[in-house]
């Protein structure tokens, strides 16, 4: 029998676009039936106001235990009235009362019934099914294999399938299948095991519609369903009591609930008369179902039924364990990623570089395929990123939608954003991060098209209608599509790793410019410090210089018959004071160049070695000097500071050729592409060039003392100023022959 | 020949005062040189009260006022005479011992008539206060008495 015929379609993007967020279910894609379905979902199943016939049912009061609504089937299943059986089980049903839990099984003989009791709503269900005799041992022994199994077993197909088969065996129904749901609703038949009376559905996926959402809660409360026979008639309830709406007893947690017409009719067009399901319930939430299904009437008894529960509670388990287990091996790699690419990012100043440097880990951390980290001037991107357009067109969209999106996840950004044409590549998968909305800076992971092949149990698109009412389809061949557009998508490990991530970049970024705050803090203080320390030097050391140097020499003049010897210690005293008074005001002028602002106005140079020459005359008018200065072309900057540099430069020219017979001065310039180089050089002692780079440090000198007197700031204090003019200083000299020193200043501006 | 006004010298550290003295001696101003030590007994002899009170009448030809003073600093002194109608006219030069760039400015702000860092060499300091006892004892010409306005 060729039951199964394959259909190819191919699922393409703009058959579906749709625009939809993140955390809302799948909008399913049928078209054009939208009120029909959502009536299909709201049909309210939990108060059919019927049971089925294989059991009877009472509602009693719970605080006299008197009949509410009785079945019509009562005596009929009971071979008892309600009054009879309920006088022999009130003592039960009392002691059951008092202990308060919410719900209570018995068996009882004579007649042979399996009896289970709820509260709900301010009632007590009372449902009776007929019993018959269990080999309890066998059970037992049958369990307790399987829940070893259950442990044992290492791949979790095979435990899926495991399971099948012994709720195959213990029920007796042609097949048994696990039906696991996806994020969007849709099953898939993971496990099957049949006895080839009915097709197989292994693989073959089931659109979320045929399992409304109300349906699906149900499930969840109540785990096991039983309907051993598609073409029952309902059985009515009958009221004792005042009220008369048997619509008004909800039968959530009832075994023997009426079961929509709608479902019985997808029963009998799927060809099966009987089914049972046992939800599947993983961590509180409904993983899949464990799926029965004969192709005639089919019955369970109920201690079947409570073992094959027990069963699919066991798988469960195993299914929880195996998922934590995968998370927690998931999430122990992920944090070894996310140390490497802290230790990264520790080696730089800026976190961003700091990621880029380990491009293999970033993308590992998400198992992505590109990733890339822009703020609003920088764009890094790291293996397979979208081009800098398309990444800031996405964020540009996310920023849009307000402060509370700082993170965005989907695995089909073109289903996202259908108006954003921007993704045309294979690019699907997104999952951004803001690290920081002040500066707008992101963290976007990307993760290519993964084109799958699905095959549905009949066409999911095709809806059928008849009489102006929807009907669940008859046709249940495979039907193949080609999903195309979606990213596999991302693990909730990944994105708590991404998550993560950013904690400790916002923790790094707020720790650096904390860092900073405390430096520029401590920075202002000592400078603050350092202009109080550079006032007391300039104040109170300059004053006792002054004293010592004043009263020497007053003693000098006063004393006219003092001794040669005496004479002489009085001019040291007076020199040592001299020198130390020069020290202190050098020392100032230095430190006070560090915070003076500068003035930039066009100066004279040849101006300046004029007066500086003419400053100088006194000390040269002795000496035989040749002085050649050439013209020198205009400079920008201070004229007191630039004059500080000729000054200090012309005097050491004029001190360092002392010993010369005829002392020669040469002043001269160049221009430069980049501006103007001055030149002085002289023939006088010169200096060894291995001492050519500590020339221009502070306190260094290259004389002694006493052969050339000066404090040693002199020529850290022009590289200091040249410097600060955004030009450079240079030395060139050969002992005993001369000296050549320049400095170079930036052009001037264009008039 | 203008009347021989004193100088008030504002001065509150012994040695500066004995090296400023000896040097105004050596230049042979005739001039009296009142020496207040500090900012509040400077503004007692400008205003004729407390130890001057008893003072002969007449303003200062020049107060040579020292930066650093105890109690009333040599900038609050400034600050004072020059907002005062009566006084504002009365040239003051700072002198100072720092180099500090603000003092110079701030002093200049407050109308400072003269800044003289104290040159460490003491021929450049006796030739200082020299210069500046001529100029401002001797050659410096004070503005026109003031007429008190609803005076007798």
């Amino acid at each position: 029998m060729v039951f199964i015929t394959l259909r190819w379609s191919v699922y393409t993007i703009p058959n579906i676009a749709r625009f939809r967020r993140i955390g809302v279910g799948r909008g399913d894609s049928m078209s054009g039936s939208r009120s029909d379905l959502d009536a299909c979902a709201r049909e309210p199943i939990h108060v059919p106001g019927a049971i089925q016939p294989h059991g009877s049912l009472l509602v009693l009061d719970p605080a006299d235990l008197a009949v509410l609504w009785v079945s019509a089937n009562f005596e009929e299943i009971t071979g008892r009235t309600p009054v009879e059986l309920l006088r022999s089980v009130e003592a039960a049903l009392r002691a059951w009362r008092a202990t308060g839990t919410h719900s209570y099984r018995a068996r009882l003989q004579n007649p042979d019934l399996d009896m289970a009791a709820h509260v709900h709503q301010g009632r007590i269900v009372v449902e009776f099914e007929r019993s018959t005799p269990v080999f309890h041992n066998a059970l037992l022994f049958r369990l307790t294999g399987f829940a070893q199994q259950m442990t044992a077993t290492e791949e979790l197909a095979d435990a899926l399938s495991a399971t099948t088969h012994l709720i195959a065996e213990l029920t007796g129904f042609d097949r048994a299948l696990v039906y696991r749901f996806d994020p969007e609703w849709n099953g898939h038949v993971v496990a099957e095991a049949g006895n080839g009376m009915l097709p197989s559905y292994l693989d073959l996926r089931f659109p979320a519609a045929d399992i409304p959402a109300q349906a699906r809660n149900l499930y969840s409360l109540n785990r096991i369903r039983l309907i051993p026979d598609a073409n029952y008639t309902p059985v009515s309830l009958t009221a004792i009591g005042e009220e008369q709406d048997a619509g008004s007893i909800d039968m959530t947690f009832t075994q023997l609930r009426s079961v929509s017409p709608i479902h019985l009719e997808y029963m009998r067009n799927m060809g099966t008369l009987s089914s049972m399901s046992i939800s599947v319930m993983v961590d509180g939430k409904l993983w899949g179902l464990l799926s029965c299904h004969s192709r005639n009437a089919h019955h369970v008894t109920s201690d079947i039924r409570e073992a094959c529960d027990f069963v699919v509670q066991s798988l469960a388990m195993r299914i929880s364990s195996d998922s934590r287990a995968e998370t927690a091996a998931l999430g122990i790699e992920l944090a070894r990623v996310h140390t490497r690419l802290l230790a990264e990012m520790a080696k730089t100043d800026k976190w961003d570089e700091g990621l880029a440097r380990a491009p293999a880990a970033l993308l590992e951390l998400t198992r992505a395929d590109g990733v890339a980290i822009l703020s609003q001037d920088s764009f890094l991107p790291v293996g397979q990123a979208p081009e800098e357009r398309q990444v800031r067109r996405v964020v540009g969209r996310l920023s849009q939608q307000g402060a509370a999106t700082d993170f965005y996840c989907t695995d089909s950004i073109a289903l996202e954003l259908p108006e954003d044409d921007v993704f045309t590549d294979a690019t699907c998968g997104v999952l951004a991060l803001r690290i920081s909305e002040v500066q707008d800076s992101w963290l976007v992971w990307f993760r290519q098209e993964v084109v799958k092949t699905v095959t549905w149990g009949g066409d999911p698109h095709k809806v059928v209608r008849e009489s102006g009412r929807i009907h669940p389809r008859k046709s249940f061949e495979a039907w193949r599509e080609m999903v195309r557009g979606r990213s596999a998508p991302w693990h909730p490990a990944e994105v708590a790793a991404a998550r993560d991530l950013r904690a400790s970049i916002v923790e790094i970024v707020l720790k650096k410019a904390e860092q900073m705050a405390r430096l520029a803090a401590d920075l202002q203080k000592s400078n603050r410090e350092l202009e109080a320390f550079s006032y007391s030097i300039s104040h109170d050391l300059r004053a006792p210089f002054r004293h010592i140097v004043g009263f020497s020499q007053l003693l000098t003049e006063r004393e006219k018959n003092l001794g040669e010897r005496s004479r002489h210690y009085l001019q040291m005293i007076s020199d040592s004071a001299l020198a130390a008074g020069e020290l202190v005001d050098d020392l100032l002028t230095f430190s006070h160049l560090g915070r003076a602002a500068l003035s930039a106005d066009k100066v004279d140079m040849n101006k300046l070695v004029d007066e500086v020459r003419r400053g100088l005359a006194e000390e040269a008018a002795s000496r035989s000097i040749v002085w050649q200065v050439d013209d020198l072309p205009p400079a920008t900057g201070d004229a007191t500071l630039l004059r500080q540099v000729w000054y200090n430069l012309i005097d050491n020219a004029v001190k360092y050729t002392r010993l010369r017979e005829e002392a020669h001065i040469e002043i001269s310039a160049d221009r430069t592409d980049d501006g103007v180089l001055y030149r002085i050089a002289d023939n006088g002692v010169g200096f060894d060039m291995a001492y050519r780079s500590k020339l221009f440090g502070v306190f260094q000198r290259l004389q002694r003392s006493e052969d050339f007197e000066g404090t040693g700031i002199g020529l850290a204090l022009i590289k200091r100023i040249v410097e600060r003019h955004g030009g450079s200083v240079d030395a060139m000299g050969t002992i005993d022959e001369g000296a050549c020193f320049t400095f170079s200043l930036p052009a001037l501006p264009e008039e | 020949m203008p009347e021989m006004r004193p100088i008030l010298l504002v001065e509150d550290n012994p040695r500066d005062l004995e090296l400023t003295l000896t040097a105004l001696e050596k230049c042979q101003i005739a001039n009296d040189i009142v020496v207040a030590r500090d900012g509040a007994e400077a503004l007692d002899f400008l205003y004729l009260s407390g130890s001057h009170a008893a003072r002969d009448p007449g303003d200062p030809a020049v107060v040579l006022l020292d930066l650093k003073l105890p109690k009333v600093d040599g900038l609050e002194v400034l600050e004072k005479v020059k907002r005062d109608e009566n006084l504002r006219h009365v040239p003051i030069v700072m002198l100072t011992s720092s180099r500090e760039e603000q003092d110079l400015v701030k002093s200049y702000e407050l109308g400072v008539n003269a800044f003289v860092v104290k040159p460490v060499e003491f021929n450049q300091f006796f030739k200082a206060i020299q210069d500046l006892g001529v100029f401002w004892a001797l050659l410096n010409e004070p503005p026109p008495k003031l007429r008190l306005v609803g005076g007798n």
